[in-house]
């Protein structure tokens, strides 16, 4: 199993299991584009492994990702939202961590943050190798990435 | 007497997420004490009775293993038992939380009768 497969099972499992979810894979993405009204969670790795694991969730739907999460109506982008979404990104990057690290200390996460915004961009600088995939919740979709310095 | 409990991450989702699988997974305490870092947790621990605390590891200010190293230090704290709930699970992480005290980890994410399965018998 790859990366990207190992990717789409931890972030099945995560909805599943904890937002009470479920989830399908939509498509795989070269590029996320552009994003608009929408809120990004990440996390920074570190180590043997550079680089971010990030989750972007257009405003409906991270609104409906924190109602689930939380089991109550959620109608704006609050900071329950924002909470929600970073600790979104913790659980993918910690499982990320797991599957990229040989012994669980050579790889360091950061702790998770959010932006949001109406029209943004999100990419690192340096020569990176990406993996974005797009899921589908019923409820609209949102993308996973994760970029490693090469 | 009922039993306390104490949940400590810096996330307020996580915390209520916990709450809401403790009473999914059928474990009722009388107090759910709530607290986002280590050092949050020690205070409410110097204060109020707590039988068991549950604690994420990837915080801010003091982290899960600072907590669990500055609470083995402390007389009045040092017999309550941690488990540590956290996306870190590695057994280099997890065998230096069990050095220090932890009685044992559950992953995220989980599920209430994960909770139920590695709690239940603390209790």
């Amino acid at each position: 199993m790859d990366i990207e497969d190992k990717m789409i099972e931890t972030t099945k499992e995560i909805f599943s299991s904890m937002v009470m979810m479920e989830i399908d894979v939509k498509r795989i993405m070269d590029d996320c584009g552009p994003l608009s009204n929408t809120i990004t969670g990440m996390v920074g790795l570190a180590g043997t492994h550079k680089g971010i694991l990030a989750i972007h969730v257009p405003y409906p739907v991270a609104m409906a990702i924190t109602g689930s999460f939380l089991g109550m109506d959620v109608e704006e982008i609050n900071a329950d939202v924002h909470d929600a979404i970073g600790e979104l990104a913790n659980m993918l990057g910690g499982n990320v961590k797991t599957i990229l690290s040989e012994n669980g200390r050579d790889i360091e996460l950061s702790l998770p943050s959010t932006i949001s915004g109406s029209d943004y961009t999100f990419q690192l600088d340096k020569e990176v190798d990406k993996v974005i995939i797009e899921f589908d919740t019923g409820q609209g979709v949102f993308m996973v990435e994760m970029e490693l310095e090469k | 007497m009922g039993k306390n409990v104490l949940l400590v991450d810096d996330s307020s989702t996580m915390r209520k997420i916990v709450g809401r699988s403790l009473r999914q997974a059928g474990i009722e305490f009388d107090n759910i004490f709530e607290a986002a870092d280590g050092i949050e947790a020690l205070e409410i621990l110097e204060k109020e009775k707590v039988d068991i605390v549950l604690s994420d590891i990837n915080m801010p200010n003091m982290d899960g293993i600072s907590f669990l190293r500055e609470k083995a230090t402390r007389d009045n704290m040092k017999g309550i038992p941690v488990l540590m709930i956290s996306t870190e699970t590695g057994d280099d992480i997890i065998g230096e939380a069990k050095a220090l005290g932890a009685v044992g980890a559950i992953k995220k994410p989980f599920t209430p009768d994960k909770v139920n399965e590695v709690l239940g018998p603390l209790l």
